[in-house]
């Protein structure tokens, strides 16, 4: 538990009083390392007034959140705090919060939300249907986050709602879909069908994301991943489930590096099996391991993701309140239990969940495009954590300025 | 209609000083007088010409209220009592009124001694303006005349700031000043009871922020002073007397006891008196219903913190010294600044904002250069570190407020409104209430709805029950007819009109209306009448109809009578009469309607007949 100091209180005429306190945050940095160590360059503890699952850029510096109840819900794109940013100056610059640079409702939940590179456009899902809301967020004139149209999807009800992803170049095109045979590519200023996806399974979709600017991959819940050209009508490459088992759910990504070689994809399954292939050979052998999660099977926000600038490094978070690196060089081919690099364990410690019943488990987490470090983690609990972590094998015996 | 007038006083769009106008009840009240830190002209100072071009402010205002001691508060106080004029109560908390004066006297030394200004205010204005200061307690209600009463609500943010009810009949008014929704160490959360105000006044500064939690500014600090220990550098903390010093004490104390670490930490004698002093007001002050928690404590009972003595400023090796004053601008933190300046490994933390014109403000703007007394110059080599610990509430913390306190209407002022846009929605929607965000010099007028309390005599209230039908119900309003009279100039009632024509001692009278309709019948007088009235009985259901001996037919309260014209026995002419109550009425004749507009004369009768 945390420690208690209890102080005698006694001035000159005034009465005497007690006061005991409870010091919560010395566990948050003093956790584990004997000699005392920091293990985290830069840490902001944030709390929003409702939980979000959804964390997307929207620029260098501002990220968009947004509300998963069942009725109205807010999005908001939120500015990173100046002295997270300020490399030069950081110590003259007091400025540690969150601006909300712009705000808007929703009529629903947001399972899903994706911003259009070069454009103040994003698109969301409600998880409810296939369908996509497409949203303004808004310039220098005002601040509001306003709708300015809809995307019909394929389904008008469906379990967990599609995933979108958008196109990294040209004019502004969405992919989407619920499953695998919706996957379609919609352009968004006339709502055109411009590609869709050829296959008849009907395997729920757990990602999709490009790997370049016409190829994609789409990831599904049970394990097989499938990797098209929106140029071509042909069908799909397939690479099927590393395993057979039924009620294991899996994730994917895809590291979208600069050379074919580093294009690597990792599937993580709901029970922490962790498998990696290259991007141009998926069944083939590549490296395997099993994760150290807490509560492998409960778990329904998994966020597996490539670090866009550590080379082998990948993060996992939705199995309970912990964010965890791993470095991939050190897998085998045998699955063996790996230990995490580093783990971010903010939100299960500091949890401002009210109730117990439910624990607090990571919702999303990204990494930031340039910074090497630094991560925005989000939690069932409204918090927002940005954190800039210290890799423990750079770490000499005194902390690093 | 009744109405709120809010004006900030200021010019364009700038923020960074608090001096509000509110014209409530006939009453004129102004909100703090802050001083523009960022400006070196007139531009510091609010705009007063809103009230008067001229001349003083005293006659205009009914009292001036600063809600704490910050200078964007309070800053201007004494130029606009002493120098523009105003003789008038100043209200403000026990604290605040301990701890403004110095402050004003520093900012007044370090404008005048190291800018070298010529018009400012001097340190007499500062005396004889606290002269002026009535004290409030919190929670209590203080009548500043007969009808304008106000009243102080714990706002947390620094010791002694408070938020204000200002209560005109029954219209009123609250504003924050400056607030915090997390309690701190040392001092509670703001906290208001569900007053209902018409309007609610905040800033919005830092309405669009979520702030970092505070564990991790203290985390942050304490990593910054454990690194420079770790390398055998001292380090200086420029604090107040109060407040946050005691803080970043217990914090250190804390980390020290916990770490096990060995190396000293001072706290600077000057430092030790004043805080005593002021601690004593922070007792009295707090004792009033504050809530949640703050620290009681001696002062100087740490076991890690020392007293220091100038000194040990020369001895080898780490250290951390508190020193006043806050800003570097003088005095003892100054002197060890200078001597530790020069050296890498050392470090100075400034806890806080620095006004223009000290050492603190130009080392914050990364001078490394600073010219001192007989133009010797100092190299700063330590580092400088900025850190804020200052409380404001954020987005939610003014959801919170409004929660709480349920007001009719919002106001926010100091923000830019076309970057307010989504708060004033989230606020209209949640709360449905109207969100308004004047720019400064601009005026907001709200409508208020003030409700209006009237007895009613006992009689009135009997003869209206006595008519039978359901209970009186708000959703459905029932007309009824009473006269209002106010007695002595406060109390209204509201009697039968026989009451109020007996008190008054006037006559009463009746008006009736009447008007002639002219009918082809060949019957005689007495049967033309008798076939009104079966024909009137058949067609007006539900109406008291009666047929009186005297040749009358009497409809409800309209007499009808017939006649045969003087030229033409077949020509009848119907006499109709009503009382000046019958708004509307219909009568039919012969099948067709003959209707009256309300109000009309008989020559605006309108019948469609053909006869």
């Amino acid at each position: 538990g945390g420690l208690t100091f209890t102080f005698d209180c006694s001035a000159q005429n005034h009465v005497t009083s007690k006061l005991s306190f409870t010091v919560f945050y010395v566990k948050l940095y003093t956790e584990i390392h004997k000699p005392f160590s920091f293990r985290y360059k830069d840490l902001h503890v944030y709390q929003l007034e409702h939980p979000t699952q959804v964390l997307e850029w929207t620029s260098g510096n501002s990220v968009c959140v947004a509300g998963y109840s069942q009725s109205k819900n807010e999005i908001l794109e939120l500015r990173l705090p100046l002295k997270l940013l300020a490399d030069e100056n950081k110590s003259l610059c007091a400025e540690r919060d969150f601006k909300v640079s712009h705000g808007g409702f929703t009529d629903g939940p947001v399972r899903c939300l994706t911003h259009i590179p070069g454009t103040r456009c994003a698109v969301t899902n409600d998880g409810l249907s296939s369908d996509l809301q497409v949203w303004d967020l808004g310039g220098e004139e005002s601040d509001v986050i306003r709708r300015t149209g809809s995307i019909k999807g394929k389904r008008s009800a469906s379990e967990r709602g599609s995933r979108i992803a958008a196109r990294p170049s040209s004019a502004p095109q969405v992919l989407h879909g619920a499953q695998i045979s919706d996957v379609q590519l919609t352009e968004l200023a006339s709502g055109e069908t411009l590609y869709k996806l050829e296959t008849d399974s009907a395997d729920p979709l757990s990602s999709l994301q490009f790997v370049s600017d016409t190829v994609f991959l789409a990831g599904c819940c049970n394990g097989s991943v499938y990797v098209a050209d929106t140029r071509t009508s042909a069908p799909p490459q397939l690479s099927h489930s590393p395993s057979s088992a039924e009620s294991v759910i899996w994730w994917t990504d895809a590291a979208a590096g600069p050379h074919p070689s580093s294009r690597r994809v990792i599937r993580v399954s709901s029970s922490g099996q962790a498998v990696v292939s290259d991007l141009r050979n998926l069944g083939g052998a590549g490296c395997q391991a099993q994760l150290d999660v807490q509560t492998p099977g409960r778990c329904s926000q998994v966020k597996v993701s490539w670090a866009p600038t550590l080379d082998d490094c990948i993060s996992v978070s939705g199995f309970s309140g912990v964010v965890q690196i791993y470095n991939t060089r050190l897998w085998g081919a045998e699955p063996q239990e790996a230990r995490p690099l580093f783990e971010h364990r903010g939100h299960a410690v500091s949890s401002q969940q009210t109730d117990d019943s439910v624990p607090t488990f990571v919702t999303s987490h990204i990494w930031h495009p340039e910074r090497p470090r630094t991560l925005l983690s989000a939690a069932s609990d409204g918090s927002v954590h940005v954190w800039d972590w210290v890799d423990p094998n750079r770490q000499g015996g005194s902390p690093t300025p | 209609m009744p109405e709120i007038k809010v004006t900030p006083l200021g010019a364009g769009q700038d923020v960074g000083r608090s001096c509000i106008l509110v014209s409530i009840g006939g009453k004129n009240i102004m909100l703090d007088c802050g001083m523009h830190m960022g400006y070196n002209d007139d531009r510091r100072f609010p705009d007063f010409s809103y009230i008067t071009q001229n001349g003083r402010l005293t006659d205009f205002l009914d009292c001036l209220i600063i809600s704490h001691f910050h200078l964007d508060h309070c800053g201007a106080l004494p130029y606009m009592s002493e120098m523009v004029g105003y003789d008038g109560p100043i209200y403000m908390t026990h604290p605040t009124k301990a701890i403004c004066p110095i402050l004003l006297e520093d900012f007044r030394k370090i404008t005048v001694d190291k800018k070298g200004e010529t018009n400012f205010f001097t340190s007499q204005m500062i005396k004889d303006c606290m002269k002026k200061v009535i004290p409030l307690n919190l929670h209590q209600t203080v009548q500043v005349d007969d009808e304008l009463e106000i009243k102080a609500y714990y706002a947390g943010h620094v010791l002694g700031a408070a938020m204000v009810h200002i209560k005109v009949g029954s219209e009123s008014v609250v504003y924050t000043g400056d607030y915090n929704m997390t309690p701190d160490r040392h001092l509670g959360a703001a906290w208001i009871d569900k007053c209902r105000p018409d309007i609610l006044i905040s800033e919005s500064t830092y309405a669009t922020t979520i702030r970092d939690s505070k564990r991790c500014r203290e985390r942050d600090f304490l990593k910054k002073v454990h690194e420079s220990i770790e390398r055998g550098g001292k380090v200086l903390i420029p604090v107040f007397a109060l407040g946050r010093a005691q803080e970043l004490c217990i914090l250190l104390e804390t980390f020290w006891e916990r770490m096990n670490l060995k190396a000293p930490i001072y706290f600077s004698t000057g430092l030790t008196e004043k805080a005593n002093h002021y601690y004593k007001l922070f007792i009295t002050w707090t004792n009033q219903k504050i809530r949640k928690t703050f620290v009681q404590r001696n002062m100087f009972e740490f076991k890690h913190i020392k007293a220091f003595d100038r000194s040990y400023a020369d001895n080898p090796g780490p250290m951390v010294v508190f020193a006043t004053p806050g800003m570097l601008h003088a005095g003892q933190s100054l002197q060890i600044f200078k001597k530790w300046a020069g050296n890498e490994k050392n470090m100075v933390i400034m806890p806080g904002y620095c006004v223009q014109g000290t050492i603190g403000h130009k080392i914050l703007n990364g001078q490394r250069k600073l010219e001192m007394e007989g133009r010797a110059t100092l190299d700063v080599k330590l580092q400088v570190e900025y850190m804020s610990f200052s409380a404001h509430a954020d987005a939610k913390g003014i959801m919170q407020l409004i929660r709480m306190a349920e007001p009719r209407n919002m106001l926010l002022v100091h923000g830019e409104a076309v970057k307010m846009e989504f708060l004033k929605g989230k606020i209209e929607q949640e709360f449905s209430i109207d969100c308004y965000m004047p720019a400064n010099g601009e005026t907001t007028t709200v409508t208020t709805n003030p409700s209006v309390p009237v007895d009613i005599s006992l009689n009135l209230l009997k003869r209206e029950m006595a008519l039978g039908g359901p209970l009186p119900d708000p959703k459905k309003p029932r007309t009824m007819h009473g006269t209002l009279i106010m007695k002595e100039n406060v109390s209204f009632m509201l009697v039968s009109s026989e009451q109020a024509l007996k008190e008054l001692g006037l006559n009463e009278h009746q008006l009736r209306f009447t008007c002639h309709v002219q009918l082809q019948d060949p019957h005689s007088d007495a049967d033309t009448l008798h076939r009104i009235y079966t024909h009137l009985k058949s067609v007006l259901k539900g109406y008291t109809i009666q047929h009186l001996p005297d040749g009358t037919v009497i409809v409800e309260s309209i007499v009808i009578k017939v006649s045969s014209s003087a030229e033409d026995s077949n020509t009848k002419v119907l006499l109709l009469s009503w009382s000046y109550q019958v708004k509307t009425w219909t009568l039919f004749l012969e099948g067709l309607p003959m209707q009256s507009k309300p109000g009309s004369s008989p020559n605006h009768l309108v019948i469609e007949s053909l006869f």
